[in-house]
């Protein structure tokens, strides 16, 4: 193994650790009440930062969000960390893929899931897991930023390095390391 | 002499040989999702229960032996069986399930530890057994309750502990006792000879093979231990036939017969599964309850008169009712099962699946099959009525179930006769998809940039000369046109002659990629008439299609099983999740809010009545030419469900996808306790609401036919006069919509 390519691996477990660190401040502190995101769909009612007629159809202003995991899914993502660290990609992805089932659209899990297969190599895959990531993790800064950071990883691992610039120039600017 | 002595030693070296190196063939083991129960999870403690009766978890006052629960007020006390799962092993274990009214508020173990999340074990569901049909789930010595083999001695065998493979006494016996009681009550075969009749030999009944049964028996004794010829019988024994499935052995009986492992057995079960070997087809419990029960009884007395029991516990085992399951253990999802099958027979050689015992787990869920099950047959029989078809003539139908983010396939109904393992409809079934295709073509307007759901179009009358010379004029499902209509509303109500005009516009190539991006398996004919779905495809397929937009734009292939198990717990084969993106999550999303409308406004807003209130969910009704085939493609956030309704012969069905397969689908949502479609807006758009007929911006608070749409942000679309700034004329306006309703 290159020395590149070892360190593209490790770049890839940080993208996880985070996350689980991001998880363990959601049990330590009750989670931030922020309100329900607006623009919901089967809101029957016009929402606030709805375009006025007339008017070019504008970005509303949403409430940011913050994403953080369940007792449950954290219990799951800690065991599959251990998974992960004594080198068992499988048994650590079917432990996040568990928690997915019970957190479906939760950006954080696919962030999980992602880091794992890019640890495992699988960066295509790990690619793909930051794109769906992302676009679940709309209205919270820091789950966009991670998402960056984990594409970036796998472009870079692709060799996609130009791209890989700018997904990790789009992950600062969201949240500044 | 000679001869007869160098064939004692070809027979003794068959026996060894064979018995020392035996392995029986073990079929695959196919399991349904487990259970995950957690702190949160919308489950009532009577649902908790009714699952814990699914695997056999007996009720009792007290909790002591796995397979019990207790309940506590508000509490469950569940003592849980060890269990195998696809990544690990759990042991047997007490846990505490306290349930609210929103569902599970607590777990702990016995220790009183929080468990922040467990599984359920899960559903055996079936096995893959060989042509000749030999299904068996093998036991050790240790999960053999103790009562099994001194029930087996008492009643087969007396002199089990002391002969030598035959025993001339109990023949004798065992004559006397039939000439008493004018009928076979005792055979005169030791276990040895049945288990070496049944290990070695065919089953044809002759005075040589009678010999060689009797020689063999003594050489098995002289080489092996009582204990081990004991377990073999155990294992080995013919104990029922479920079709052409043949139940071997004690564990499958017991998981066959009662639903739950051997060891949980009581007293009167044992009792029957002993009186069954004498003779498993006629002393079929399910089939002759009341012949089984009079030689369970038997065997009590005897186990009582030997000691075995006491005399007041056989009495009282008497009593008890012969406590089979009603049909074969457990569940039987032939339609999903046959999907796994054709997964792993990719992978696998066929000895693989029926031999070496491998652990399939696979992503059905009971719940939601039972769900669908109901929903098709109930729906199926009530249209049946409606229309007093003759018996012979009865609709048909299908069902498919995905959680559409990890494309787990959760339910699959391959026709009405649920219990029948016959064609398979969701897998074979292979019908024009109707406006299911519409959405692809929706979606491909949007990713043009030219489109938005806004967007004008005209349904308006079309001819077009097609390769071949031939005039086609599309019509409307009502025949009417409707002139200039948005984008949102032409999709809601499935327009034809403006989709054709639409597809036109775009191009058939491009359709026809995205329709193969999303998953179509073959590319489709590259006709006009692919524009309103003169495109084959199954249910299973289209479930694969609509899967994408589900997931957001994300493709993930649809998948049964999530991992095959060895016999010592390797796993050797995981088919793990993987995405692909085939749409942006922005024009998904615009397309999406359509398909919501269709709920609301459109084709699919009959559904409502059956929907819990508020749940939010997106779909698309499909009618084939002539009302051959009915279809619904829908999901919430978190179940995606294709319904198909036709006749097998290709009949007219008489009704539309809103008539026939909405209600089976409005209903199959209403059982699965899903969540809202809830999808976050991607930044780069905006919500707008414009008016449903004319596509004009509106001020949602006073355009009656306001819809909500997603465009991209900074999109100019025209507006609507006289509403929105001025109060006066929206009041006018409502007035007069207010008298005009009084007066129709």
């Amino acid at each position: 193994m290159s020395a590149s390519s070892r360190n593209r691996i490790l770049v890839g477990v940080g993208v996880t650790a985070t996350c689980l660190l991001a998880a363990c401040d959601s049990l330590r502190s009750p989670p931030p009440q922020f309100p329900e995101q607006t623009g919901q769909p089967g809101s029957a009612q016009p929402v606030p930062g709805q375009s006025a007629p007339g008017q070019p159809a504008q970005t509303p202003a949403r409430p940011a969000r913050q994403f953080h995991l369940s007792p449950a899914s954290t219990a799951l993502v800690a065991q599959a960390h251990k998974a992960a660290n004594s080198g068992d990609f499988g048994l650590a992805a079917a432990t996040v893929e568990r928690a997915m089932r019970i957190e479906p659209d939760n950006p954080l899990l696919w962030i999980e899931l992602g880091g794992v297969r890019l640890t495992a190599g699988d960066f295509s895959q790990a690619n793909s897991m930051g794109r769906k990531a992302l676009s679940l993790a709309t209205g919270d800064p820091r789950a966009q930023s991670s998402a960056w950071h984990l594409i970036a990883d796998s472009l870079r691992a692709l060799g996609r390095n130009e791209e890989a610039a700018d997904a990790d120039r789009r992950a600062d600017a969201l949240a500044p390391r | 002499m000679l001869i007869g002595a160098l064939y004692w030693i070809y027979l003794d070296r068959v026996v060894t040989r064979q018995f020392e190196g035996r392995r029986w063939t073990l079929p695959a083991q196919i399991y349904a999702a487990p259970l995950e129960l957690y702190a949160g999870l919308g489950l009532s403690q009577s649902d908790l229960e009714h699952e814990l009766q699914r695997l056999q978890y007996r009720r009792v006052d007290r909790v002591q032996h796995s397979g019990t629960y207790r309940e506590q007020g508000s509490r469950i006390d569940i003592a849980l069986r060890a269990a195998r799962f696809a990544d690990e092993s759990r042991p047997a274990g007490l846990l505490s399930v306290t349930t609210e009214s929103s569902g599970i508020q607590s777990l702990r173990d016995s220790s009183g530890h929080d468990v922040p999340i467990i599984r359920l074990e899960p559903l055996l569901i079936g096995s893959i057994f060989p042509i000749h049909g030999e299904d068996r789930i093998v036991v050790t010595p240790q999960e053999v309750p103790p009562l099994l083999p001194a029930a087996l001695i008492a009643v087969e065998d007396r002199n089990f502990e002391h002969h030598h493979g035959i025993d001339p006494m109990g023949i004798i016996r065992a004559m006397w006792v039939d000439v008493r009681a004018g009928q076979i009550e005792q055979g005169g075969s030791t276990l040895t000879q049945q288990l070496v009749k049944s290990y070695f030999l065919n089953p044809r009944q002759t005075l040589g093979r009678k010999l060689r049964e009797a020689a063999m028996a003594i050489s098995l004794e002289a080489h092996f231990g009582k204990a081990d010829i004991m377990n073999a019988y155990i294992n080995e024994i013919f104990l029922g036939q479920d079709g052409a499935r043949a139940i071997h052995g004690f564990g499958l009986a017991s998981e066959f017969y009662f639903g739950k492992p051997l060891s949980e057995l009581d007293l009167s079960e044992v009792a029957l599964l002993v009186a069954v070997v004498r003779g498993p087809s006629y002393y079929d419990p399910r089939r002759h309850p009341d012949r089984v029960r009079l030689r369970r009884d038997l065997v009590l007395k005897l186990m009582a008169e030997r000691g075995i029991v006491r005399a007041s516990d056989a009495q009282a085992a008497e009593k008890r009712p012969v406590g089979v399951t009603p049909r074969a253990a457990g569940a039987y999802y032939p339609a999903y099962l046959d999907f796994v099958r054709r997964t792993l027979r990719r992978d696998y050689r066929n000895e693989d699946l029926t031999e070496a015992g491998l652990r399939i787990y696979t992503s059905l869920e009971p719940r939601a099959q039972d769900q669908a099950e109901r929903a098709l047959e109930g729906e199926l029989a009530r249209l049946d009525h409606v229309r007093k078809q003759p018996a012979a003539e009865r609709l048909q139908g299908s069902v498919v179930v995905t959680s559409p983010h990890s494309g787990d396939v959760i339910a699959i109904v391959g026709g009405r006769d649920v219990g029948y393992d016959g064609f398979n409809r969701a897998l074979d079934a292979r019908r024009p998809m109707g406006s299911l295709v519409k959405p692809f073509i929706y979606l491909t307007a949007l990713e043009s940039g030219r489109y938005n759901a806004a967007t004008i179009i005209q349904d308006a009358p079309l001819t077009i000369r097609l390769a071949n010379g031939q005039l086609w004029q599309p019509q409307n499902f009502t025949r009417q046109t409707n002139g200039p209509v948005p984008l949102v509303r032409a999709l809601a109500e499935s327009l034809n002659l403006a989709t054709v005009g639409l597809g036109l516009d775009l191009g058939l190539p491009k359709i026809a990629q995205t329709l193969q991006r999303f998953g179509l398996p073959t590319p489709p004919a590259q006709v006009p008439a692919m524009l309103l779905g003169a495109v084959d495809v199954t249910p299973l397929e289209a479930a694969q299609m609509y899967n994408g937009l589900a997931n957001g734009g994300f493709q993930t292939p649809l998948r049964a099983v999530r991992a095959v198990i060895s016999e010592d717990g390797k796993a050797i084969r995981a088919f793990p999740l993987k995405v692909t993106p085939v749409a942006t999550p922005e024009n998904i999303y615009e397309l999406n809010r359509m398909l919501e409308q269709v709920m609301v406004k459109g084709t699919g807003k009959s559904a409502r009545t059956l929907l819990p209130a508020n749940l939010v969910v997106a779909g698309k009704s499909g009618t084939s030419s002539d009302l051959r085939d009915d279809w619904f493609a829908g999901f919430s956030g978190s179940h995606l469900t294709v319904v198909w309704v036709g006749y097998d012969d290709n009949r007219s069905t008489g009704f539309t996808g809103s008539s026939g397969a909405l209600p089976v689908w409005a209903r199959v949502m209403a059982g699965l306790g899903t969540s809202s479609w809830s999808a976050p807006m991607p930044e780069s758009l905006a919500e707008t609401w414009v008016s449903y007929q004319s596509g004009a911006q509106v001020d949602a608070s006073c355009a009656e036919d306001a819809v909500p749409i997603a465009v991209p942000v900074g999109t100019q679309l025209p507006v609507q006069p006289g509403c929105g700034n001025n109060g006066v004329d929206s009041i006018v306006k409502r007035a007069g919509e207010w008298l005009r309703d009084i007066m129709h």
